[in-house]
């Protein structure tokens, strides 16, 4: 059963990977980023990782996330303002 | 410059060449346990005995690593130091969200001291449960990270206090590693009592290093983020 979880996982991580990479507006890419760390999340904690899940779920899609939002928004307000 | 971007075949390839890597990890974690795990059962083996910690990847992290720990901090104080040198001029708060947002800030006077609280939590409890400094440090910051979103102008930090906190927990983290040389002969040594295995007050010095990460992390989170939001003055 968790190997089955484990493949579906691991599945939607890669086309998640590939849609960051392809999507055509940066903020939209940044949200499926934030997606992409919640499926590393799942993995971690079924490695029996959970230390490293504690971290992924703070970092990789709480801080990371808002601060690449945080930088579009600068370079957006700049382009504006020119 | 445009925030769309062009897309060609080498990022499909690379794309291509990352996931076809993935799998073949994969297929080498199935074997994983029988091929390259002798450290990690000899530390499994001894951790109870050396250490008294519950939590075996901290006393690997604080205790059998406790020199790699060091350089880890020592990276994340010259990543958030470079940032501050790049960052220099830029003094106004960016201002996030264009109204003013009340049902978030009355939300957010409600979450902070909990979200604080869970990471001091974490933090103390990290020879115990899953977690320790980094995580607790980095839940602290993010809880900061909430309140610069919600109150932009109405909240701001107080620089002297931030920079005494994360100079006096880096000093003492590294005075107990000089202290463990005097009394044990070795850097980051225990030389505490060890207590029984599963208490609060147990582990030796590895609740110690973990409580003083903990807020040199959670300080140099909160300093990058701060960092990240301003503006530069538009004139």
């Amino acid at each position: 059963m968790i190997g089955l979880i484990v493949l579906f996982i691991f599945i939607t991580l890669i086309i998640l990977a590939v849609a960051i990479i392809i999507n055509e507006d940066l903020p939209h890419s940044v949200i499926l980023f934030m997606g992409f760390g919640l499926g590393n999340v799942i993995l971690f904690f079924l490695f029996s990782a959970p230390d490293v899940a504690l971290t992924e779920a703070v970092i990789g899609t709480g801080i990371s996330g808002v601060v690449f939002l945080v930088t579009l928004l600068q370079i957006r307000s700049k382009e504006i303002k020119k | 410059m445009s925030l769309k971007r062009n897309i060609t075949i080498e990022t499909l390839v690379i794309s291509l060449l990352v996931s076809i890597m993935t799998i073949i990890l994969m297929g080498l974690f199935l074997d994983f346990e029988t091929t390259t795990l002798s450290i990690g059962t000899e530390v499994l083996k001894n951790n109870e005995a050396v250490t008294k910690s519950a939590n075996a990847v901290t006393s690997v992290v604080t205790y059998f690593r406790g020199f790699d720990t060091l350089g880890e901090v020592t990276i994340l104080f010259l990543s958030i130091f470079g940032i501050g040198l790049g960052l220099e001029g830029y003094k106004e708060k960016l201002n996030i969200f264009a109204y003013d947002n009340n049902l978030l800030k009355i939300a957010v006077d409600v979450l902070f001291p909990l979200i604080i609280l869970f990471g001091f939590y974490v933090i103390i409890h990290g020879h115990l449960s899953p977690g320790g400094g980094f995580q607790g440090g980095v839940i602290i910051a993010s809880a900061f990270l909430l309140m610069f979103l919600a109150k932009n102008n109405d909240f701001s930090l107080n620089h002297k206090i931030m920079e005494l906190i994360e100079a006096l927990s880096g000093a003492s983290f590294i005075l107990i590693g000089v202290l463990g040389l005097l009394i044990v002969n070795r850097f980051f040594d225990n030389f505490l009592p060890l207590g029984t295995i599963g208490n609060l007050f147990s582990g030796g010095i590895i609740p110690l290093i973990y409580i003083f990460v903990g807020l040199k992390v959670s300080a140099e989170i909160t300093a990058l983020v701060e960092y990240f939001i301003r503006i530069k003055d538009v004139e």
